[in-house]
């Protein structure tokens, strides 16, 4: 867990579209690449706030700050010296300490919610509380629900599929827990979110099943009315910015399921490349049993290929656990920000229509009814948050990705490392002999 | 054939061509195969320089009708082997047609190292067919055909009764047999499992290749493209990887096949001293034999102890004639029996002696091979580290 208070992020609400830069402004045409013909948005490299302040990752855990001497934690340790932001967070929650209970109908794991806070909004400054995964869920459809307007992070899958996964394995708890951390900090990071009801509720309610049953609508003007926007209305066209950002989660999502797909290959074949290593290095003990002088020569490769098969296990246990959790939940993310986009057109058309109704009906008034103003607000409220969030989950991203991919190189210079020690080290072994003859 | 030294001065042999011929077969069919080029030059003392003295080409079945004649002729010695005649312990990259060229090329440095071997080997490089087979191209099958070496060479069905009928063999030969059983057997294994191994590797070096593509496809700055492609060529670098680790292969190749060399000297010693025994053990019916008949009195049961009971006692002339011949065999068998356990002690002395240079030799060459192995494994580790310590620079960047 990283230390030290991380700072809350720069945006701190909606504001109007003519204040804020826009958040592409700045990226020049997109260049191809390597023979690439069609332009594609880079997908690491967001020019939006990102360069000039040093905006924090969203004070998760990501992969490999588990251990505190990984260079990830060290970097992260770095940009919170670097800070120059003066706002104090003043909210904490972390998700820990799985447990799993048996009970007549069914079994499952809760994991424990510790809450520390000084806002008001809280009565205590200080909550503990257990939730099981179907209370995250229960949290983001509400979350959706009330903040429409905004991008929800995801959850961790539901339901795992591929082949037989044990679902109560420490590895699998684990990589899941840091997912739910993960989740709970993106929101607690959120300058609106975090302020939801059911985000309180959910950090704080001792008994949460309860609240669920009561059904509560606690929806804020924005979100009810948004609740009230059915569909059948056209767009006309997105606007050029979130056109674009469409276009770009598209070529995002797509490149994410290749990597996605080239990774899990890649450990299959380290997988399958250990079982072979595993059975090779016995070999060397077996001739060694029959040998007199070759003896230790033959049983120290022997040894060495064990640590060589230890280490390449350590590798893709960490790839598995670390790197492709990550892949999946920003694929994940970039499927409900095109569902947040989608919704955004809704409002976007509703108001186009009832502005063109509205003209037919009067042409000679200069004043524009209500209703239609009430729409045109809500769709510029829309489009302010979901700027502001877009551009928090660009530079969100760019730290993640820096991360996650330094990490991988790390993982991968240790492995390579370890071995080149067990190798060096059993020169002088084989060598030995050979001089004192 | 074989007390001279034929080599006046220091010589070096080498296999340096392979070529591809058409000819006839012996069934007049027309057929593919290759030929080896072998040079032998003579190194002058003083100055290190070496003259080209003979050159001439031969194939792979030459190479083998050399090998059966030295088993023939030198059954004390372990005569080394000839590299695979097929290619086996293949992994998937590795082609096990014989007129592949790379195969061809590790059968060309393998026939070379055959012949080295033998020219460093204290008898065989004083044999003369040995000495022909590297400077008299023509007539040179005729002439090994004469030596009649197919005759001497012992029958494999004559071997193996001998194995499983002799009481005493030496106790050494007993455990050198098993011990060759059990190193072909592992060293078979450790090819096998070494074979998958690297397929295995190749299929993840490959893989990597793919990130290389998606990975420059996804980065901006050209000098960072640059930098992704090294994965590219990481992926690529593992043909080499690959290539020098069948070297290492085949260092445990020759060792493999060295172990039925080994066999091949236990039994014959086997043989000897079955034939030993047998010689023994006549000699001492003989012996039996000729005291019932001047005692007479039959103390086992014989089947002329039978037919005299049955048709009459022979007359005392019979009997004297049948001692007589008796004790003249006996006299002979007693001169085989002493000749025969001289020859096999010496073969026992001269055989032990070679075993030992031999087990030397191995210790030593397979020694060398796990360090260059171990050399091989570490500058792999190192270029690892050098792609992926790039690759943080890139992503560092980012």
């Amino acid at each position: 867990m990283s230390g030290g208070p991380p700072k809350a992020l720069q945006s701190t609400g909606p504001h109007s579209l003519r204040d804020m830069p826009h958040p592409l402004a700045g990226s020049s045409s997109e260049e191809a690449v390597g023979g690439d013909s069609t332009p594609s948005p880079d997908l690491l490299m967001a020019r939006s706030f990102g360069d000039k302040d040093l905006i924090l990752p969203n004070g998760g855990t990501p992969a490999g700050t588990s251990s505190p001497a990984s260079s990830s934690s060290l970097l992260n340790r770095l940009q919170l010296d670097d800070d120059i932001d003066g706002e104090t967070r003043d909210l904490f929650v972390t998700v820990d300490d799985p447990k799993k209970h048996v009970c007549t109908m069914e079994t499952y794991i809760t994991y424990r919610i510790t809450t520390k806070s000084t806002r008001v909004e809280f009565d205590l400054p200080e909550y503990s509380v257990r939730r099981r995964y179907q209370d995250f869920d229960w949290l983001r459809s509400k979350l959706e629900d009330s903040q429409p307007t905004h991008l929800i992070p995801p959850l961790p899958e539901k339901f795992v599929v591929k082949g037989v996964v044990d679902r109560f394995s420490e590895e699998f708890v684990e990589t899941r827990r840091k997912a739910l951390d993960k989740f709970l900090k993106r929101i607690t990071d959120h300058p609106v979110l975090s302020f939801n009801e059911h985000f309180n509720i959910f950090l704080t309610a001792k008994d949460l099943n309860a609240h669920k049953k009561q059904g509560m609508a606690l929806l804020t003007r924005v979100g009810e009315s948004v609740k009230h926007v059915t569909g059948g209305y056209k767009l006309r066209s997105r606007p050029l910015e979130f056109a674009a950002v469409g276009d770009y989660l598209d070529t995002f999502a797509l490149k994410l399921g290749t990597v996605d797909r080239i990774a899990q290959r890649i450990i299959k074949e380290e997988i399958e490349y250990l079982v072979e290593l595993r059975e090779y290095g016995p070999v060397y003990s077996t001739w060694s049993a029959l040998e007199g002088e070759l003896s230790e020569p033959l049983e120290g490769v022997s040894a060495c290929i064990g640590n060589c098969s230890t280490a390449l296990e350590e590798l893709t246990d960490d790839m598995t656990e670390d790197f492709l959790p990550v892949l999946r939940e920003y694929i994940l993310y970039a499927d409900s920000m095109k569902g947040v986009l989608k919704k955004r057109d809704q409002v976007q058309a509703e108001y186009e229509s009832k502005l063109e109704a509205a003209a037919l009906r009067n042409e000679d008034r200069p004043k524009v009814p209500a209703d239609v103003e009430k729409c045109q607000d809500r769709m510029e409220c829309f489009n302010a948050d979901l700027k502001a969030d877009m551009d928090r989950w660009q530079n969100n991203k760019r730290q993640d990705f820096r991360q996650l991919l330094l990490g991988m190189a790390d993982k991968n210079i240790q492995y390579y490392e370890k071995c080149l020690m067990a190798w060096e080290s059993i020169i002088p072994l084989l060598q030995e002999r050979q001089e004192t003859k | 054939m074989t007390e001279n030294n034929f080599w006046l001065k220091k010589i070096e042999i080498s296999v340096s061509e392979a070529e591809k011929r058409t000819g006839r077969n012996a069934m007049n069919m027309q057929e593919t195969y290759t030929a080896y080029l072998i040079e032998t030059r003579s190194v002058e003392h003083s100055d290190g320089q070496s003259v080209l003295t003979d050159s001439l080409w031969r194939r792979y079945s030459e190479f083998e009708l050399l090998r059966n004649y030295l088993l023939a002729f030198y059954p004390h010695v372990v005569v080394p082997p000839l590299p695979e005649k097929r290619a086996e312990f293949v992994w998937h990259k590795l082609s096990a047609d014989n007129m592949d060229p790379d195969f061809v090329e590790r059968r060309r440095i393998g026939l070379e190292n055959f012949l080295l071997r033998l020219a460093s080997h204290p008898i065989l490089c004083r044999d003369k067919i040995f000495y022909l087979f590297l400077t008299q191209e023509g007539n040179w099958k005729e002439t090994v055909n004469e030596t009649g070496f197919q005759l001497k060479a012992d029958s494999r069905l004559k071997a193996l009764n001998a194995t499983f009928r002799v009481k005493n063999p030496d106790k050494r030969f007993t455990e050198l047999k098993h011990y060759s059983d059990e190193l072909q057997s592992v060293i078979s294994h450790l090819l096998r499992v070494r074979a998958r191994v690297a397929d295995r590797l190749y299929g993840v070096y490959k893989v990597h290749g793919n990130y290389g593509r998606v990975f420059s496809c996804m980065c901006r700055e050209s000098c960072t493209v640059y930098r992704m492609l090294f994965l590219t060529r990481y992926a690529s670098s593992i043909d080499d990887i690959l290539e020098d680790e069948e070297h290492y292969a085949d260092q445990l190749k020759e060792y493999l096949f060295y172990a039925e060399a080994l066999r091949a000297v236990c039994r014959k010693h086997e043989l000897m001293q079955y034939d030993l025994e047998m010689a023994a053990q006549d000699l001492a019916s003989k012996k039996q034999q000729c005291e019932e008949l001047a005692t007479g009195t039959v103390r086992t049961f014989s089947l002329k102890g039978m037919t005299t009971k049955l048709f009459g006692q022979e007359t005392p002339e019979q009997r004297e004639a049948r001692i007589k011949v008796l004790e003249e065999q006996i006299s002979e068998g007693e001169q085989q029996l002493k000749s025969k356990n001289l020859e096999g002690r010496e073969f026992v002395k001269n055989a032990w002696a070679d075993i030992e240079r031999f087990k030397e030799q191995k210790n030593h060459d397979l020694k060398e091979a796990l360090i260059s192995y171990a050399v091989m494994q570490i500058s792999m580790c190192k270029k690892g580290i050098q792609v992926w310590t790039n690759a943080k620079e890139c992503f560092s960047k980012m």
